[in-house]
């Protein structure tokens, strides 16, 4: 599913990947931990075409150009990244309307709740009330468009970072509920966020080990 | 008000002597204006100069130069030793402060209401206790001279006045939607740029790009009404401006030729109806001036309480 073969990637000079080999199969469930600045992220973004490689192939999902990676994937970031837009549009991202995916996928991400007792409810328009949404919140409309994306592989970078630990593992439990048969590459400095995945390794001066 | 009195009631004499000599000046220049009508009557009478008229012309003149100096010398001394009492009030009642010994906090609770009142107090407090006290004087003056002059001047004033207002509060309503829409549309270009990679990864360009145009369009087009208002209020209130001037000349000119005043006397409207405009004119955004000084005054006092 997703295969990092000999994969270097340098930033302002400073090697962060270097000559990196992966294999991912279909289904499987992977933890890369390191501490900060160790170029997890950097990893995962390579992994989601939003970079790419100095040298050596990344490959997810038969599609090796970054810009059909992207199409491949769905991502959850440490910061939720919202746009000035009603949680509707959020999570659809302008794609075709499916009333019932976009009710799933609420209630998946454990939104229902919170929705329900907003003024337009998915229409709510969140622009100027994004500083106003708990960490929670905002996190979970971020895995909502990631479910609604539907795709294979799913690509996590410390996505429970920012929240309390109620909240964290809520969002997890959200995450891993919804992500059984999916490919998962979850990027991490905490390993009890790592229970049950089937491998993990260590990422240290740009080595995976 | 009760600070306000204090430091009016601690700088009494200051104040009194501050306010006798603009009282002074404005006398002298409107007896210089009375001579100067009365120069002016005796040439269109073709009547004699006499040595004793242009004596007196120049000794009001000197005392006028005199008199404004003088104004402005002991205006900014009273305004300056008020300012010294209401600073020296502040930091005699933190000394006395028992209450919260977070002095830092309790001084930065009030620090910008101080800042102000004391630019107020040193700046612009007495200038316009001057120009309030002329514009009053010179009412009562132009009325003595000749009341239907006098209203041609205040009447249409006043309603300029009305309109300036009525403009500015609807210019200032576009101005705070252009200013809505234009941080909206700064607040979803940086959104954009901050969740770039979502865009991406999701596919989310159409729908930002359609975002951003919708911002922006939304922000052009307050710009535009408040640009098209602004030119249509401004240019409107620039014309009409002029309107007590030129009725002044009409009414003024009409009556020089039936003989009803002299040419001396439209003169002296002609010299003064601007004195008279501009303190009807800038009245409002005193008496919002004053009233934040106000404002500002009770904080610092409340505090002390």
């Amino acid at each position: 599913m997703i295969e990092l073969n000999d994969v270097s990637f340098s930033y302002d000079n400073k090697m962060i990947i270097s000559n990196l080999t992966l294999s991912i199969k279909k289904g499987e469930k992977i933890g890369i931990m390191g501490e900060s600045g160790c170029g997890k992220s950097t990893l995962l973004k390579l992994m989601a075409g939003l970079y790419r490689a100095d040298c050596g192939t990344v490959m997810v999902d038969g599609e090796s150009e970054p810009e059909k990676i992207s199409r491949k994937v769905s991502v959850v970031m440490q910061s939720p990244m919202l746009l000035p837009l009603s949680i509707y549009d959020n999570i659809t991202m302008g794609h075709k309307y499916n009333p019932k995916q976009v009710e799933k996928v609420v209630k998946m991400a454990r939104l229902s709740s919170w929705v329900d007792t907003l003024p337009d409810r998915i229409q709510t328009y969140i622009g100027d009330r994004a500083d106003e949404l708990s960490g929670g919140q905002a996190q979970r409309i971020a895995i909502a468009r990631a479910m609604y994306k539907d795709s294979e592989v799913l690509l996590l970078d410390e996505p429970a970072s920012a929240l309390d630990s109620e909240n964290s593992k809520s969002v997890l439990d959200a995450i891993m509920e919804y992500a059984i048969d999916k490919t998962v590459v979850h990027v991490t400095h905490q390993s009890k966020h790592l229970d049950g995945y089937d491998r993990i390794y260590v990422l240290k001066d740009g080595v995976l080990k | 008000m009760s600070v306000l009195s204090k430091l009016i009631k601690n700088n009494r004499i200051c104040i009194a002597v501050a306010v006798s000599i603009a009282i002074l000046a404005n006398l002298s220049q409107m007896i210089y204006m009375v001579y100067v009508g009365e120069l002016v009557n005796r040439i269109e009478s073709r009547e004699q100069i006499t040595i004793k008229l242009v004596i007196i012309l120049v000794c009001f003149l000197i005392s006028n130069v005199i008199t404004v100096y003088l104004k402005h010398y002991f205006g900014k001394y009273a305004a300056e030793k008020m300012a010294h009492t209401l600073r020296m009030g502040y930091i005699g009642s933190l000394l006395k402060y028992k209450k919260n010994t977070d002095t830092g906090a309790v001084m930065s609770q009030v620090q910008n209401e101080l800042s102000h009142a004391d630019e107020y107090l040193s700046n612009i407090f007495f200038d316009i206790t001057d120009l309030l006290l002329t514009g009053v004087l010179v009412f009562f003056f132009l009325m003595f001279q000749n009341v239907v002059l006098t209203l041609v001047i205040f009447i249409p004033t006043i309603l300029i006045l009305i309109y300036v207002k009525w403009s500015s509060r609807r210019l200032s309503g576009i101005v705070l939607k252009a200013l809505d829409a234009k941080e909206k549309m700064n607040r979803v270009s940086y959104s954009l740029v901050h969740a770039f990679p979502a865009v991406k990864v999701y596919n989310g360009d159409e729908m930002c790009i359609g975002t951003y145009e919708k911002s922006l369009n939304s922000w052009g087009e307050q710009e535009t009404d408040m640009e098209r208002l602004n030119a249509v209020y401004n240019s409107l209130s620039g014309v009409l401006s002029r309107v007590p001037l030129l009725l002044l000349l009409t009414v003024g000119g009409y009556m020089v030729l039936k003989e009803n005043i002299m040419l001396g006397t439209l003169i002296v409207f002609l010299n003064m109806q601007n004195t008279l405009k501009q303190t009807i004119m800038n009245l409002p955004s005193w008496i919002s001036g004053f009233k934040v000084f106000i404002t500002n005054l009770d904080k610092i006092h409340n505090l002390e309480v």
